[in-house]
């Protein structure tokens, strides 16, 4: 039975070494050549399976116990203390801050992104002298690795010799140093948070713009000139026909936007660390600094925890999207 | 007909030079945008302090000429040298581990028609999507009882668990296009299965491996906050750690070498990244548009 029902002409094994009739009931199954390939393909899996299982899958597990104890780094024997954690960070009022800090970053840069991504996109769409050249220069930001780039943004945002408010005050928008309208991009909470949500805009607004243009060249011009004969405005063709054709693409790429948005540390950390005065502080940089700088790893565990709620709509988003693709 | 067409002579070329002025119009603030903060990084590695330092007149150029000098720092005052050879390191041994897992994994999730593959395809797949912000604090965990804190070795470990998922899904679909005639072919001509995966398939598959190496190199170059968390001494931090946390004491940035040391690893990860991009991005989502 297993034989028959693994072989589907296709199959490397049957196709081969079965002869057709006779045989059924004396071969034993695991000699079956199904059972084989089996055999093989689930021994080729293991060494992945294992170690991802291993080093995502255990983690995170121990995190959740993690969470529940008193561990620090101090302190190698935990005591199970229940639900403390998460109380106690739901007693700061850091805590909220960083939730709704998260929150109006995450959105915040999600939607510029999106705006930014979606004009760039069609602008490459178009045909033009140097376009390969052009968009090798714009995904320049995505590609470098994001602490150097970081560092970049650090040296553009100093206090004095900022290259941003030289040019802002030569052309007269703001005081010289020293003025009070001379803005320290990291120094004033309001403008604190603005940079580095404007650092995450800069650094993905590629991503978006070379995904929703992989979508768009995926729509076949046929519908789009099928639209246009039937007198369609470009906003009905955009609205009506390219958003739905293109829906899964860019669910994807806005699940992995923003996963990585809302759990990237490195801009927060190198730029402000968090301040001034906790207004840019993030769950990933309480996270870190509660966890590894004051070591109360479980503290640290709870408040990362609490990303997951956050990142779980984009997740499930992404595996609905994957699972149901057609082949 | 002739004095017709010689009457607009321009007209279809100068619709066609006003077209393409209106495109590089819309593309120049973020040409800027994007390259900007590259040069300004460049002209900062190679400008003298005091230049860097000097108000008043336009900072776009040298107001003093240009030196190395913060290239000879990063060299001979600083544990770059280290840092470098580290990240080659790292680099290295997370590849040669995300090879020799991912391919054989991503071969049987496309080829050998599991029970399940699908689903054990999506699954491994998601775990690139549990950030290292929840993973980090149990795995320094996991570094300590291996005993390998404040060693390169610990991202050693650490990196493969964003590199196997993405690199499998990557050879899952390259191993998918390979023509399934060939494997056949071996095997009449009497190769086992295992021989016809390394005689016949592999040798054709060399540039889904080879993008899965690139792959390797490239996003663990990205990664700041595994290191950050799991290595504190000098001598053994990866470059982008190393430039970030080295280069700064206390209130004194070196911005020069700062940026110098920044741009000379991450200009080279840069190319050959963006060589590379579509297939990062059909790797996400080619999925999507199959």
């Amino acid at each position: 039975m297993t034989q028959l029902a693994g072989g589907d002409g296709r199959s490397p094994g049957t196709s081969l070494s079965v002869p057709v009739s006779g045989r059924v009931g004396v071969q034993a199954w695991w000699r079956t050549p199904t059972a084989r390939r089996y055999l093989f393909g689930y021994t080729l899996l293991a060494p992945a399976v294992l170690y991802v299982s291993l080093l995502v899958g255990v983690p995170f597990a121990f995190s959740l116990y993690l969470s529940m104890s008193d561990a620090s780094v101090g302190n190698p024997v935990a005591r199970f203390v229940g639900l403390e954690n998460f109380k106690a960070a739901l007693e700061n009022a850091t805590f909220y801050t960083a939730v709704r800090n998260t929150l109006v970053f995450t959105v915040g840069a999600g939607i510029l992104k999106g705006l930014l991504g979606t004009t760039l996109a069609f602008l490459l769409l178009q045909s033009f002298k140097g376009r390969k050249v052009v968009r090798a220069l714009l995904v320049i930001p995505f590609t470098l690795p994001i602490a150097v780039s970081v560092l970049g943004w650090k040296w553009m945002f100093d206090s004095q010799f900022s290259v941003i408010n030289w040019a802002l005050s030569r052309l007269q928008l703001i005081g010289p140093y020293g003025s009070p309208d001379w803005p320290v991009w990291l120094g004033q909470p309001g403008l604190a948070l603005f940079s580095v949500m404007f650092v995450n805009v800069w650094r993905g607004f590629p991503f978006s713009a070379i995904v929703l243009l992989a979508g768009l060249t995926s729509v076949p011009p046929e519908i789009i000139d099928a639209a246009k004969v039937d007198g369609t405005t470009f906003m009905q063709r955009f609205r009506l026909v390219i958003v739905p054709m293109i829906a899964p693409i860019l669910f994807i790429g806005s699940a992995f936007d923003t996963v990585f948005t809302l759990s990237d540390l490195s801009i927060v950390y190198l730029l402000t660390n968090g301040g001034p005065d906790a207004a840019t502080e993030i769950l990933p940089t309480l996270a870190y600094n509660t966890g590894i700088r004051a070591g109360a790893l479980g503290r640290g565990a709870a408040i990362s925890l609490f990303l997951f709620p956050l990142l779980l709509p984009a997740m499930i988003l992404l595996l609905r999207t994957l699972r149901r693709r057609q082949y | 007909m002739i004095a017709a067409g010689a009457g607009h002579p321009r007209s279809p070329r100068s619709k066609e030079i006003r077209r393409h002025a209106l495109i590089y119009l819309g593309l120049a603030p973020f040409l800027v945008l994007a390259v900007f903060p590259v040069f300004w990084m460049a002209i900062t590695a190679i400008k003298q302090d005091p230049d860097l330092y000097l108000v008043g007149a336009a900072p776009f150029w040298f107001r003093l000429p240009p030196t190395w000098k913060n290239f000879d720092f990063l060299f001979n005052n600083t544990f770059y040298k280290d840092w470098i050879i580290n990240t080659m390191a790292i680099s290295f041994w997370v590849s040669a581990i995300t090879i020799l897992t991912s391919v054989p994994a991503g071969y049987a999730l496309a080829r050998l028609r599991l029970p399940f593959a699908e689903n054990l395809g999506i699954g491994i797949f998601m775990t690139y999507l549990v950030p290292a912000i929840i993973l980090f604090i149990p795995l320094a965990r996991v570094v300590s009882t291996l005993d390998l804190q404040d060693s390169w070795w610990s991202l050693v470990v650490v990196y493969p668990t964003f590199t196997i998922p993405f690199c499998t899904w990557l050879l899952m679909g390259f191993f998918k296009t390979v023509p399934f005639e060939i494997e056949e072919a071996a095997m009449v001509d009497g190769c086992g299965q295992l021989g016809a995966l390394c005689r016949v398939v592999l040798p054709v598959s060399w540039p889904g491996i080879i993008t899965a190496i690139i792959f390797s190199f490239t996003l663990s170059m990205q990664d700041f906050l595994y290191s950050l968390a799991f290595v504190s001494i000098s001598d053994q931090k990866p470059v982008p750690l190393g430039v970030a946390t080295e280069l700064i004491r206390g209130d004194i940035y070196f911005w020069g070498s700062l940026m110098a040391g920044a741009l000379l690893v991450g200009v080279p990860v840069a190319i050959v990244y963006n060589l590379f991009l579509d297939k990062f991005i059909s790797g996400i989502t080619g999925a999507a548009i199959k």
